[in-house]
């Protein structure tokens, strides 16, 4: 079992993840440190969605155990992750369509909310100090990501890119300690692109939160991340700095495809 | 009768100090300030700045599209009697800079404060603090801990009515401009007077704050008529922001104007539709009371509420004239804008020196 460092938020050790039979992760173990961005890069099905889904507890390893924030569980539950501070994105967007930018926003302050729900239906007791500290909240995570000029805008309306951000708005207004993004720049045109990096980049510099994301665009990672983990077919085959990975052997195998061609010619 | 911009701004706070001065949105919320809280205010950073040796010859560099902050602490500085450079933060000013060598200047955010790096100042104020939390730049102060760090009196308000109160260096070509508070408070009542404004106006601040025309003809005659002035939140939010307050006064120029029309065309019904046929009978001019009337409740009155003009009633334009499709499209809506060239170039007397000297080579 890997020791936890003190400066690790999050430390996987040994997960394993199959589905009937079917191995998605194979024995994977890597740490997260505080205030890192952290990127998991692999071709398609190498088990990096997976993997988010076992830390923040949609799905339950087989084997292993998760530390984060100083606590070992043998599993994560979704309800627990999300109070302990983990929030995340989706893959494919996963907004209320019909609702406002504010309205979305809002819905990731829920669970800062304590006043009960006939309170906040009768408007009484702690509900209308709440809604205004709540809205503030979430005022100023549209402000930081620039979505303001849309914030009494249909999401459903809204370009792919803005809807992109809105959905990393919603997850930022549960003010995450660790932030898990699947996929924030996929189908993003360049400058797109780039501007998500540059939020990305504000996040964890300006509020302080560990990003954890996944990311096929190799330019964009090496240019973002602190740490790299590369994953090929469930198993960890890289680990560590953007230049370490960048040389490795095995992930210019996994990316060239070199390794599998060799392999093929062998068989 | 005032001699400088502050001292119009204590007058105000003395006469009608709890009426509404200046209303600016904040994370969403429209935030609304009192003449005399803006006075007080205004009293509190001139002390900051005299702290910092900010004094009578100074000039305060600001690089920053309209926002309140930058508006209070121009006219900090010009209650110590200094002046305020103006520049447009949309434009790159980095090769100007080491000529003009500010001792104090104010940043909007990271890329002005990045500009000033080819000419650090000794004191740089920054608005907006994102990116800045680590930045290595000797004097930087964030505005709200420079309100903080306030403890003596402020010193008596300037009464120069011959300093510059704003200088708009060369840029791009365009002559250097000053304009002495003696400048801007007679062109202001000149203005009140020919376009009968009053204390009752709600004006719209464009979002550029380095022209000339907004300090002449808005910034100046809110401080001598004590209307409120209303700043939009952003760029991009100006058209949303304008037709939520319904702005009895609005200052643009023919590319404003144009851009509104624009706006307003591209969303207009298609052609061949009924929505069309109505839009087209009721935005030509045509006589009969009924047709007048029906054209105006059906079409022109919603569309001027979308476009944030229901209420408007001084639409002032500066500089070129409209285009003839602009001005058919806004007469259609009853709104004619008045030209200010004639102010403009009446509003500074003979005896004056020239307001607008020859660029420097």
């Amino acid at each position: 079992m890997n020791a936890v460092a003190p400066s690790t938020l999050l430390a996987l050790d040994d997960i394993s993840l199959s589905f009937k039979g079917v191995k998605a992760i194979t024995s994977i173990s890597f740490s997260v440190a505080a205030g890192e961005i952290c990127a998991l890069i692999g071709p398609n099905g190498a088990g990096k969605s997976s993997l988010l889904n076992v830390i923040n507890g949609v799905y339950q390893a087989q084997s292993g155990s998760i530390s984060y924030a100083g606590q070992t569980r043998r599993r994560m539950r979704p309800h627990q992750a999300a109070e302990d501070g983990i929030a995340r994105t989706f893959q494919n967007i996963a907004l209320f369509k019909g609702m406002s930018v504010l309205d979305n926003v809002l819905t990731g302050r829920n669970l800062k909310r304590r006043s009960t729900w006939l309170e906040q239906m009768l408007r009484v007791g702690r509900a209308p100090a709440e809604d205004d500290e709540q809205r503030w909240h979430a005022e100023r995570i549209i402000e930081f990501l620039r979505i303001h000029p849309w914030r009494h805008a249909l999401v459903g309306k809204l370009s792919y890119g803005l809807q992109k951000r809105v959905e990393l708005a919603r997850a930022l207004a549960a003010e995450p300690r660790l932030l898990l993004l699947d996929e924030p720049m996929a189908g993003m045109n360049a400058e797109e692109k780039r501007e998500m990096s540059q939020f990305i980049r504000d996040i964890n510099r300006e509020l302080g939160t560990t990003v954890v994301l996944i990311e096929h665009d190799i330019g964009v990672v090496m240019g973002l991340s602190d740490h790299v983990v590369v994953l090929d077919y469930g198993r960890k085959i890289g680990d560590g700095t953007p230049e370490q990975v960048r040389s490795n052997p095995d992930v210019i195998a996994a990316y060239l495809g070199t390794r599998r061609s060799q392999s093929a010619r062998s068989q | 009768m005032s001699q400088s911009l502050p001292q119009a701004l204590l007058q105000q706070s003395q006469t009608r100090g709890a009426q509404a001065a200046l209303r600016y949105k904040q994370l969403g919320i429209w935030q609304t300030r009192s003449w005399s809280e803006l006075a007080v205010e205004v009293s509190r950073l001139a002390s900051a700045l005299h702290q910092r040796g900010f004094g009578a010859r100074h000039d305060l560099l600001i690089i920053s599209e309209a926002r309140a902050e930058a508006l209070l602490l121009a006219l900090a500085a010009h209650w110590l009697g200094g002046s305020v450079s103006l520049l447009d933060p949309a434009v790159d000013n980095r090769d100007l800079l080491p000529a003009l060598a500010p001792d104090f200047a104010v940043a909007e955010g990271l890329e002005a404060v990045g500009q000033l790096r080819s000419a650090p100042p000794r004191v740089l104020i920054f608005l907006d603090k994102r990116g800045l939390s680590t930045a290595p730049d000797k004097g930087l102060v964030a505005y709200a801990a420079l309100l903080d760090g306030v403890h003596a009196e402020p010193p008596r308000p300037a009464v120069n009515a011959t300093t510059h109160a704003f200088i708009f260096p060369s840029i791009n070509g365009l002559l250097r401009q000053e304009l002495s508070h003696r400048d801007l408070l007679l062109g202001a009542r000149q203005l009140i007077d020919v376009q009968g404004l009053d204390n009752h106006e709600q004006a719209l601040a464009a979002r550029v704050f380095a022209t000339s025309g907004q300090a002449r003809y808005l910034l100046a005659p809110w401080l001598v008529a004590g209307f409120c002035l209303n700043f939009p939140e952003g760029l991009s939010t100006r058209d949303n922001d304008r037709r939520e307050l319904g702005p009895t006064l609005v200052l643009g120029t023919r590319e404003s104007y144009a851009r509104l029309e624009l706006w307003a065309r591209e969303r207009r019904p298609l052609p061949g539709s009924l929505s069309h046929v109505l839009y087209r009978w009721a935005m030509n001019p045509a006589p009969g009371v009924l047709r007048r009337w029906l054209g105006h409740w059906l079409i022109r009155r919603p569309l001027l509420d979308v476009l944030g003009m229901s209420r408007l009633s001084k639409p002032l334009l500066v500089g070129e004239p409209l285009t003839p499709q602009s001005t058919a499209f806004f007469s259609a809506l009853g709104i004619e804008p008045r030209s200010l060239s004639a102010v403009a170039n009446a509003n500074v007397p003979a005896d004056l020196p020239a307001s607008v000297s020859p660029q420097p080579a």
